[in-house]
């Protein structure tokens, strides 16, 4: 037995929840030929069948860009400090990709890690994540190379089916998904099936061993070559999540805001003495694999990376994790001693 | 014409003329062409040449990585060359430090880039060696600024209430400022921390400021190559900022950046014939 839910009845639901005050975030156009995960006024904005994937994540909805961690007032020598008032509005993602809620467990390491971070937990129990199954993927995606798939349940509190002519199957994997959709649901024989999914498979044994046996290889300045520096892969990554901590003030008030900040950006290691220990792009996009495949697995046992494939989506010159991945592998069948040249590289 | 300019490339590479082939490599016919830089003659069959090598190159000129790699020899389009020519005006290059390959263009993407729409340099000009020829449609002066003239054709507060949404989903990633060829800055003001100049993050006000400020940098001197509205993840469309100075510095001092190696930079210029309208 599943149960189900018609593709109208489900626009219903999403309208109760955004009456009800509910903040409801999924993929939309944004522009005419723009899709990207956003906050939707209406259930009619949302877009259920036959998208491309969001070329953003849905970190910002947990994350978001610019964060005001509290407020403050000079007055002389006194200093009045004002807490940011606790959130309260629940959330719900709806119809994310697998590869975009998968990323939410992996980030709630880092973030209660030495320290529970507040505003990020807060978000967190306050989001409900439903996801929708892929039934196609494009050529960037990956999740096949890093334990993911079209159904990956990761992350999710419920997960959707397309079932053709409008009606989808509705799992729900926690109480938070049976929450959301209690009494809403029909009992039925029909289940819904995920589509096949990229058969990309990277063996990541041999990633972690260029990574740790070869830190110093003139290869990676090869496989860099093309960056041209920008924070597009970091920004639009569902589980990149370094931020900067900055002070915004006007006059005598102010707060202190935290910002996305990204490894790939040249300011990001600049410090105050005017020494920057990553002078290069290529130490830049190491670093970058480094943490993904084996500071982050090593320190919290997970990948960084959901296989979502918004790297390459986004990156101008066509970089991205999956082409360094293939390009290390590569590497690591050839020959030491091999002279370097773009010939071994990037394929 | 890719015979061709595998031929011209070999022998650049071959006689020692340069080190390094900044060009376009492509896996597979359905994917995108990326840059791909050729630094040994045997590589040289790896470059392609297509309607969808998009990337203005001529902005890997800045990076120390490239400059390391020694004397190049660099593949451009009509409407990259322009960029050539200004940062040659801006005293940014040695021209005779390098080999310009000039690609004869028919348009970009399908369908075609709003800017290849009304191109004026399908066969580029100002280069060492042209590859291949082309008879396309010369884009008509008048309908240069056709997609901004609609835009201001709205009122001010539909024009706000667009820039908002646009500079809404800014991210601050600055893959605007990493594509383009004349954002050549050791270090850009945005950067500037000490004191901080404006706001780093992406607040909408914020996002005014970095966008207003770097098309005002580029006033006179933008080419047009689109490259920042090409690489801008969340689809602003800069396309239009810059327009909107380009057509300042053509209707008020029938000044066109990087056309003309000869011309002073309308920036840099004095002419006792320039308008004082602005005085009031």
């Amino acid at each position: 037995m599943s149960t189900i839910i018609g593709g109208q009845a489900l626009r219903d639901l999403v309208n109760d929840w955004i009456g009800q005050g509910t903040l409801v975030a999924g993929p939309g156009y944004v522009k005419d030929d723009l899709i990207l995960y956003c906050w939707l006024h209406r259930s009619d904005q949302l877009l259920l069948e036959s998208y491309e994937r969001p070329h953003n994540s849905i970190k910002e909805f947990l994350f978001p860009k610019h964060e005001k961690l509290y407020g403050y007032h000079l007055d002389g020598r006194k200093i009045e400090l004002n807490e940011v008032p606790p959130l309260e509005t629940p959330q719900v993602i709806f119809a994310a990709r697998p590869c975009d809620a998968a990323s939410l467990p992996i980030l709630d390491h880092v973030f209660n890690w030495d320290f529970h971070d507040v505003f990020y937990n807060r978000r967190r129990n306050l989001t409900t994540v439903v996801t929708l199954a892929c039934q196609e993927h494009d050529e960037h995606c990956f999740c096949s190379a890093v334990g993911g798939g079209p159904q990956d349940e990761r992350g999710s509190d419920a997960m959707l089916f397309a079932l053709g002519q409008d009606q989808y199957e509705v799992r729900c994997f926690t109480d938070k998904g049976k929450a959301l959709f209690a009494g809403k649901l029909q009992e039925s024989t029909r289940t819904g099936k995920a589509g096949a999914g990229p058969e990309i498979l990277v063996d990541l044994a041999k990633v972690r061993a260029f990574i740790n046996g070869s830190f110093e290889s003139p290869r990676w300045a090869a496989m860099a070559l093309r960056c041209l520096g920008c924070g597009a892969c970091t920004y639009n990554c569902p589980t990149c999540h370094c931020f900067d901590i900055v002070d915004e003030k006007v006059g005598a008030t102010g707060a202190r805001v935290r910002s996305w900040d990204s490894c790939q950006l040249a300011m990001f290691t600049h410090h105050a003495s005017g020494h920057n220990p990553r002078t290069l792009q290529s130490q830049r996009q190491r670093q970058r694999v480094a943490h993904k495949f084996e500071t982050y697995p090593a320190k919290f046992g997970e990948i960084l990376c959901t296989g979502c494939g918004n790297c390459t989506r986004v990156c101008p010159v066509g970089l991205g994790i999956l082409p360094v991945l293939a390009a290390i592998e590569h590497e690591m069948a050839v020959e030491p001693g091999t002279p370097v040249g773009e010939k071994s590289l990037v394929k | 014409m890719t015979s061709q300019l595998h031929k011209v490339c070999r022998e650049l590479l071959a006689s020692g003329q340069v080190q390094v082939i900044i060009g376009y490599g492509q896996d597979h016919p359905e994917q995108p062409p990326y840059p791909l830089f050729v630094t040994d003659a045997e590589e040289v069959p790896r470059l392609v040449w297509n309607d969808r090598c998009a990337a203005n190159l001529v902005a890997y000129l800045k990076r120390k990585e490239i400059k390391a790699l020694g004397k190049p020899a660099i593949i451009v389009k009509g409407c990259d060359v322009r960029a050539l020519v200004v940062l040659q005006q801006e005293s940014q290059i040695d021209r005779s430090q390098m080999v310009v390959i000039g690609m004869a263009c028919e348009g970009i993407g399908e369908p075609r880039l709003s800017k290849c729409v009304t191109c004026d340099v399908h066969m580029p000009q100002h280069v060492d060696v042209t590859i291949g020829e082309v008879q396309a449609e010369v884009g008509e002066a008048g309908r240069r600024y056709a997609d901004l003239e609609a835009f201001m054709s709205q009122s001010q507060e539909e024009r706000m209430v667009y820039w908002q949404d646009e500079l809404e989903r800014c991210t601050r990633c600055y893959a605007c400022r990493q594509v383009c060829p004349l954002c050549y800055c050791e270090r850009c003001i945005v950067d500037k921390n000490r004191p901080v100049r404006f706001s780093t993050t992406a607040t909408l006000k914020g996002n005014y400021a970095w966008h207003i400020t770097r098309a005002f940098h580029l006033a006179g001197r933008c080419i047009g190559c689109d490259e920042c509205t090409r690489a801008c993840p969340a689809g602003i469309n800069l396309r239009l900022l810059n327009q909107s100075l380009s057509k300042a510095a053509e209707a008020s001092f029938s000044y066109r950046a990087g056309m003309d190696p000869q011309a002073e930079p309308v920036i840099g210029a004095f002419s006792a014939e320039d308008k004082e309208s602005f005085i009031a």
